[in-house]
């Protein structure tokens, strides 16, 4: 499957958020990466890169926090650039230009998304689970 | 990113509806996990990985999104596929009757040497059998090609068939490409067949 190499994503210096910090090792997944209900093997170690997406700031701040405003929430991804480089995983009928990614085995999910235009695909980290 | 696998081959499910595709669909885990959004829009294809004789196999498996009710299935859908899973019900006679047509379909769409496979689903349903394993086996023979009865709740025997499928897939891949390297020192040129169908970039990834 031919990638467009001057791909990057536009992720930042990892900020590494202290729930996910210890997952992360050079920028990719140190641990391997299973469905959550199932067990079911998704990704292998060193698979997937590091990306985390500040979602688009609230339309409406409380007023209270005005010094201080409502910051978004930050999301953390696996990024697979290759879909071939998923163990195991479905991938949903196309929603637009999104196809979402699920369980190969239980079909549960969303568990991330792919997109079509850039062929590349997000798995959530708080919807997988991290073993060794 | 180096490759992490050595082959991939696309499969695609082919039956009549209702016959469990989906479920053949390898949903191995006993505990399927229902959540309404993914069962609503669909899934399209998996992606499995599988190791045979020390080789990493990708599976990508297509479903046939529901274009089996119209007793025929586009060129599209067979474009680049190498292997074909036919899948028939054995509690419904009418499903067992249409491979034949399936059979048909396929020899006018899909490439000539696709590897095709037999598959009687739903095997636990003893009671309400009505295409019996003799008559599975008769029509596989027929046909050069291989039978097992399944049930999608005995997993074991679905992703056998998977294994078996792939695995005569990857053996007349290595046939093919013994045929066309021979033993070093002399460069033999042969009259190269034209190509019936032009090759997808899933065919053109197949040999890493």
């Amino acid at each position: 499957m031919e990638m467009d190499e001057t791909f990057e994503t536009s992720s930042k210096p990892a900020r590494e958020p202290p729930h996910f910090g210890n997952e992360i090792e050079d920028g990719m997944n140190r641990r391997t990466i299973k469905c959550q209900h199932c067990q079911s093997l998704i990704l292998t170690p060193g698979s997937a890169d590091y990306f985390e997406r500040d979602q688009l700031p609230l339309m409406k701040q409380k007023k209270t926090k005005e010094a201080d405003p409502e910051t978004e929430s930050v999301s953390s991804f696996w990024v697979v650039k290759d879909m071939f480089t998923f163990q195991n995983v479905g991938f949903s009928n196309t929603v637009g230009t999104t196809k979402y990614l699920s369980c190969a085995d239980c079909e549960a999910g969303p568990i991330g998304y792919h997109d079509l235009n850039s062929r590349i695909s997000y798995v959530a980290l708080d919807r997988v689970s991290h073993t060794n | 990113m180096a490759k992490t696998y050595d082959y991939l081959f696309k499969l695609l499910l082919i039956g009549d509806s209702g016959v469990g595709k989906t479920c053949v669909l390898f949903r191995f885990s006993e505990d399927a996990f229902n959540t309404t959004f993914i069962s609503t829009i669909g899934i399209d294809f998996k992606i499995r990985t599988i190791d045979l004789d020390g080789k990493k196999i990708k599976l990508q498996i297509w479903d046939t999104a529901g274009q089996e009710r119209f007793r025929t299935i586009t060129t599209a859908y067979y474009r680049g596929a190498m292997g074909i899973m036919l899948v028939y019900d054995i509690t419904n006679e009418k499903s067992f009757e249409n491979i034949k047509n399936w059979i048909r379909n396929i020899e006018e769409n899909a490439s000539a040497d696709v590897e095709k496979m037999l598959l009687g689903n739903k095997c636990e349903l003893e009671d309400k059998r009505q295409v019996s394993k003799e008559r599975g086996e008769q029509l596989a023979i027929e046909y050069g090609i291989k039978f097992i009865e399944t049930s999608a709740k005995n997993s074991i025997r679905v992703e056998d068939a998977f294994f078996t499928l792939a695995r005569d897939i990857k053996a007349k891949m290595e046939k093919k490409l013994e045929a066309s390297n021979p033993p070093k020192g002399g460069h033999q040129l042969r009259p190269s067949e034209p190509q019936k169908k032009t090759t997808s970039w899933l065919s053109r990834c197949t040999i890493l």
